[in-house]
């Protein structure tokens, strides 16, 4: 377990935003962490999505269930939180 | 006795090089210092300023400007002025005063840095002139704000400002620092008087001088207005060296000199006047929107400032054209959320009416930023006071030191341009940012952001009370909306009334 600093870049949000989050969150708290910042402050909910966390610039999502240290992210490196309706 | 005209003397009397014969060229002009880029003295003697102007004409004209400044303050000293004006307005000298007035003694000392190190005896008879120039601007511009120190705390930041670690202040010092207070003589006059003051300083100036006025605010009108007066003859300074460097093959340097300061002026006023024309400024008292003015005062001139010299567009022009519609409504919006950090009253500036200017100016306003503010505004007419204030840090831009910001909302186009330099991954607000960076990384790598200096444990506790006490900000200097949230009565009525029908 360690804190570790990303920068979170919430889609629909203005600014990056400092997110303290643990070696040890999932990737859905990474995500939940980072919509405390910005979700009901400066973007509305979007009740039925989940969020999912990418690193900026990829294609892919990372697992939700994958360890934040698993990931291979660099202390403050930004990552994209992105709205997901859910599949039917 | 007859006296010569002034153009019969001032060639011959402002040629004051010679050849030093107990000292070298170099230990006279240290390079570091001069930074003549090789150029012998003889080369620097081209130059030509083309605003000439000698000392006892200087003081008279200077003598009629303060007289004329301060005999309108004298008068208007009781109107009242300040306490019934629209605390937005209030807020408008307040950002102003705190950002500028002590950044004018420090450009006094760069002023004196071309007085003394330039090659080109021209130069140096110019920046003299400059050099009082700005001991002026500084003295106006605190003593102006003074009488108002004892009526409202925040007024005492005017002085205070540029000794703080308040985030908008690294941002100032950072820009200051690097294009006027750690470049040779040259340099200065390329990045400080051509770039900057060229375009930038009458945007501040003319246009808040306008605004100024239309709110009834004439001491302030007519002070910024001396003041411009000054910069538009110091800010000549820059043009004849950047002719001497172009003829003697230096064009690259120099502009590149002219691209990281340019870039640098628009970042630095995205924040201070954008919100400042386009959200604190009364509707009814707008002259222009932001964009109109920077269309008007830097578009249009720099664009034939640069091509008179033959220098080229910056690389970045596409961007920046597409910037000055964006970034400032964003430099607002985080003014405003994060509104504890800064020493003046952000007006929020988004009533319904202000919505309509805004959308009009701005089109599409509404689908991005608005849908921010919508969240903002509900958050306010509920009471969810918690939810309208921020818990954490903007991340903020290891260049110009302002929080990485973009479009919000259904154009979403938020972008960190990150880079790894020397083992330590930096974070740039766009690609300009990052290309300045770039230019000259040891310039700028040592340097600590606000952010890096949270993450380092320089601020205790790590909270927004020890971010408070770190920037220097006491109780009763935390910035909170101007109008104390009036303007969402408004908002309160149209949902009563929406419940009722």
């Amino acid at each position: 377990m360690a804190l570790f600093p990303i920068t979170s870049n919430f889609e629909g949000d203005f600014v990056l935003q400092l997110v303290a989050v643990d070696t040890e969150n999932t990737m859905d708290e990474v995500a939940a962490a980072a919509a405390h910042h910005s979700v009901g402050r400066r973007v509305r909910a979007r009740p039925g999505q989940i969020l999912r966390v990418r690193r900026q610039g990829a294609a892919e999502f990372f697992p939700r269930t994958m360890k934040l240290g698993e990931a291979g992210l660099k202390p403050t490196e930004t990552v994209e939180i992105i709205w997901e309706a859910p599949k039917h | 006795m007859a006296v010569l005209n002034r153009m019969d003397w001032y060639d011959l009397a402002r040629t004051t090089n010679w050849s030093p014969t107990y000292v070298t060229e170099d230990e006279l002009f240290p390079p570091l210092m001069s930074g003549a880029f090789g150029l012998p003295q003889d080369a620097w003697e081209k130059y030509d300023e083309p605003y000439k102007q000698t000392y006892p004409e200087y003081v008279k004209v200077q003598r009629d400007k303060d007289a004329g400044a301060y005999s309108v303050k004298a008068a208007l000293e009781r109107s009242r002025i300040f306490e019934n004006a629209d605390p937005g307005w209030k807020s408008v000298m307040k950002a102003h005063y705190g950002a500028i007035a002590r950044g004018e003694y420090a450009a006094a000392s760069a002023e004196a840095r071309m007085m003394r190190f330039s090659k080109a005896p021209g130069m140096r008879n110019m920046s003299t002139l400059g050099c009082l120039d700005e001991i002026r601007h500084g003295q106006m511009q605190l003593y102006f704000p003074h009488e108002h120190v004892a009526k409202d705390r925040q007024m005492d930041w005017a002085f205070k400002a540029y000794d703080t670690n308040e985030w908008g202040m690294i941002a100032a010092r950072h820009f200051f620092d690097d294009i006027m207070m750690t470049r040779d003589a040259i340099s200065v006059s390329i990045m400080l008087t051509f770039s900057f003051e060229t375009g930038f300083t009458n945007m501040q100036f003319l246009g808040l001088a306008a605004d100024a006025a239309e709110a009834g605010d004439h001491t302030f009108a007519n002070l910024i207005s001396s003041i411009q007066t000054d910069e538009s003859r110091h800010a000549q300074i820059g043009g004849p060296a950047l002719k001497v460097l172009i003829e003697n093959g230096q064009k690259a340097e120099a502009q590149k000199r002219v691209d990281i300061a340019v870039w640098g002026a628009w970042k630095l006023f995205s924040v201070l006047t954008g919100p400042i024309m386009d959200y604190y400024t009364p509707l009814e008292h707008r002259k222009q929107s932001f964009k109109e003015f920077m269309e008007e005062w830097i578009v249009a001139q720099f664009e034939r400032a640069l091509t008179d010299m033959g220098l080229d567009l910056p690389w970045y022009w596409d961007i920046f054209l597409k910037d000055i519609a964006e970034t400032h409504h964003g430099m607002h919006m985080g003014s405003y959320f994060w509104r504890p950090t800064v020493w003046w009253n952000p007006a929020a500036g988004v009533s319904p009416d202000e919505r309509a200017w805004l959308e009009e100016k701005y089109p599409g306003w509404n689908d991005t930023w608005g849908q921010c503010w919508d969240v903002i505004i509900d958050n306010v007419v509920d009471g969810n006071m918690a939810m309208a204030y921020p818990e954490t840090l903007p991340y903020v831009c290891n260049m110009c030191q302002l929080p990485i910001l973009g479009t919000p909302g259904k154009q979403w186009n938020v972008k960190d341009y990150p880079l790894e330099y020397n083992g330590r991954l930096y974070h740039f607000g766009s690609e300009v940012d990052r290309w300045c960076f770039q230019q000259e990384p040891e310039r700028y790598a040592g340097h600590m952001s606000i952010v890096d200096r949270f993450l380092a444990g320089m601020i205790q506790p790590m909270d927004l009370g020890g971010a408070l006490a770190y920037m220097n900000l006491a109780p009763g200097e935390c910035g909170d909306d101007a109008h104390n949230y009036a303007w969402a009565e408004v908002y309160r009525a149209m949902r009563t009334a929406k419940k009722a029908g």
